[in-house]
């Protein structure tokens, strides 16, 4: 677990001193917020739901910038090659590259729930609170998916536009669910009524995060 | 693949199909509350159900790939997604057709047409990232893994769509189910109509493998033809 | 009953319409392909022909 670790390190290191995929997402989340209000207002669509819409619309965009920054720094920089080469197994890789992505997409996170509040004026309540575990299990299941087909998708010719073609599709399943369990705990109900969509994000993280630990290797054998 | 196979499978299906089609507009009597239109229901739910046996080969031939690194498990995944991909479409298409006269709308995201519409975008996404990358063995393993990927969304897919119409309102309560198979006839055009499909996108599928394999022999002769040149 | 006609009449030609152009894809894909392959074949056979004549006049 010494190679996940380094990994980990190197990765929030360089982060905290740029912080350049951090302000990225934080900046594209703001701006989705905003677009969301604008695009809604007009209808007359506020409250609870729309709220949950708006921040699963944020953390699905500015996740596909974090999965993406997550190989193509190395790759921009020449890293990658030097970590391919290292005795480090592919799985421990990605592993490594998911923690890391999911530290950075939380910090996005938190910046999107906060304005979420303000613009659809909601209250600093428990039920914030309790949509924790609900955007942990959101985050974790579209970073596990998403560096997976990050890496898929910078074998193409179309590189890094091919990535929300290939997310969008198969993460839908966990956005039903989230925004639905998000728009539960936010209009007060208690921890339980988001039960049900609880289960299927939970089943969709063992899914990616095993299917990604395991066919990783295959996805960055020999390309650099 | 067999030439003489081929025909005959050809030959098999058109027979099948023509059954199919005679008990589907002659043999069938109407069905009580939808009428004519539900006869679009026997050659609708065959395309879906190849649609989704697609969608399986796709995964099975990726894993195969996989494991064995053999070109024709690629061929097969990229003919199956193809194939897939036609039939999916037509699914949609036939749905939406039936719906239009049924519930009023073109569209509706009931939790079946959802589910196909998810399939038809994971096709999509899979057979544009075939189009955009090189043909290589790295490609064909990347390919393999996105079909696995794809294929272990549907049961997952299935499921939350499933609940995410039955928790909201139902907007449609005419909705009849569709599927009141009460008359034996209804039944046996049914069984015929899939076996008609079934063999049909078996044809389908082994001649679009034919032309990836006959790509595949072209590719090997481009290489020998550079390594003679090489050699001069 | 018979009003809805048209929409049934338009299902089945689509179905059948869009399997005979998948068909016909296959088929100039496949045609073309094999064009390809006989004239690299040729190819080939000349290439093979002319560096066994060359190796023997050396």
């Amino acid at each position: 677990m010494s190679a996940f670790a380094a990994i980990l390190r190197k990765d929030l290191r360089l982060e905290l001193r740029s912080g350049e995929s951090t302000i990225a997402m934080v900046a594209l989340s703001i701006l989705i917020l905003v677009v969301v209000v604008f695009a809604l207002s007009q209808a007359g669509a506020r409250g609870t739901e729309a709220a949950a819409g708006a921040l699963w619309i944020a953390l699905l965009f500015s996740g596909m910038v974090g999965a993406t920054r997550a190989l193509g720094a190395e790759r921009e920089n020449g890293c990658i090659a030097g970590l391919l080469i290292a005795p480090v197994d592919r799985a421990t890789l990605y592993l490594a590259k998911l923690a890391a992505a999911l530290v950075f997409m939380a910090v996005a996170e938190i910046a999107a729930v906060i304005l979420m509040v303000l613009f659809f004026n909601l209250s600093f309540d428990s039920g914030l609170l309790r949509m924790v575990p609900i955007l942990a299990l959101g985050l974790l299941g579209f970073a596990a998916l998403a560096i997976m087909l990050a890496a898929i998708a910078g074998h193409t010719r179309l590189g890094d536009l091919t990535l929300p073609m290939l997310a969008v599709p198969i993460y839908v399943p966990a956005l039903i669910a989230g925004v639905k369990a998000s728009a539960v705990l936010l209009g007060g109900a208690p921890f339980g009524a988001a039960w049900t969509w609880i289960r299927i994000l939970i089943a969709f993280d063992v899914i990616y995060t095993v299917a990604g630990y395991l066919l990783f290797e295959h996805v960055m054998a020999e390309q650099a | 693949m067999n030439r003489n196979f081929i025909a005959m499978l050809g030959i098999v299906t058109a027979l099948l199909m023509v059954a199919a089609l005679y008990m589907a507009f002659l043999y069938v009597p109407n069905e009580a509350t939808q009428g004519i239109v539900q006869r679009i229901f026997y050659f609708h739910v065959p395309c879906a159900w190849v649609a989704f046996a697609g969608f399986g080969l796709v995964a099975i031939a990726g894993a195969l790939y996989l494991w064995l690194g053999d070109q024709i498990w690629d061929d097969l995944g990229q003919a199956a997604a193809e194939t897939g991909m036609v039939f999916c479409t037509l699914v949609l298409i036939t749905g939406s057709i039936w719906a239009k006269p049924i519930w009023g709308v073109w569209w509706t995201w009931d939790s079946r047409l959802t589910t196909t519409l998810l399939l038809w975008l994971m096709y999509g996404g899979y057979l544009m990232l075939r189009a955009a990358a090189d043909e290589t063995p790295q490609s064909a393993r990347v390919a393999a893994v996105l079909g696995i990927i794809a294929a272990l969304d549907v049961p997952v897919v299935i499921v939350s769509v499933r609940l995410w119409r039955t928790i909201h309102p139902a907007v449609l309560v005419t909705r009849q189910g569709g599927h009141g198979l009460e008359d034996p006839r209804m039944v046996a055009t049914l069984l015929v109509a899939m076996a008609a499909f079934t063999a049909l996108f078996a044809w389908l599928l082994i001649l679009r493998l034919a032309t990836l394999r006959t790509r595949a022999r072209l590719n090997r002769l481009t290489l020998e033809i550079a390594l003679a040149e090489a050699g001069d | 009953m018979m009003e809805n006609f048209g929409y049934l009449f338009a299902a089945y030609t689509i179905i059948f319409m869009v399997i005979f152009a998948y068909v016909m894809f296959i088929w100039r894909r496949q045609r073309r392909l094999e064009q390809e392959v006989a004239a690299l074949e040729r190819r080939l056979a000349e290439l093979t022909g002319q560096s066994s004549k060359t190796r023997s006049a050396s």
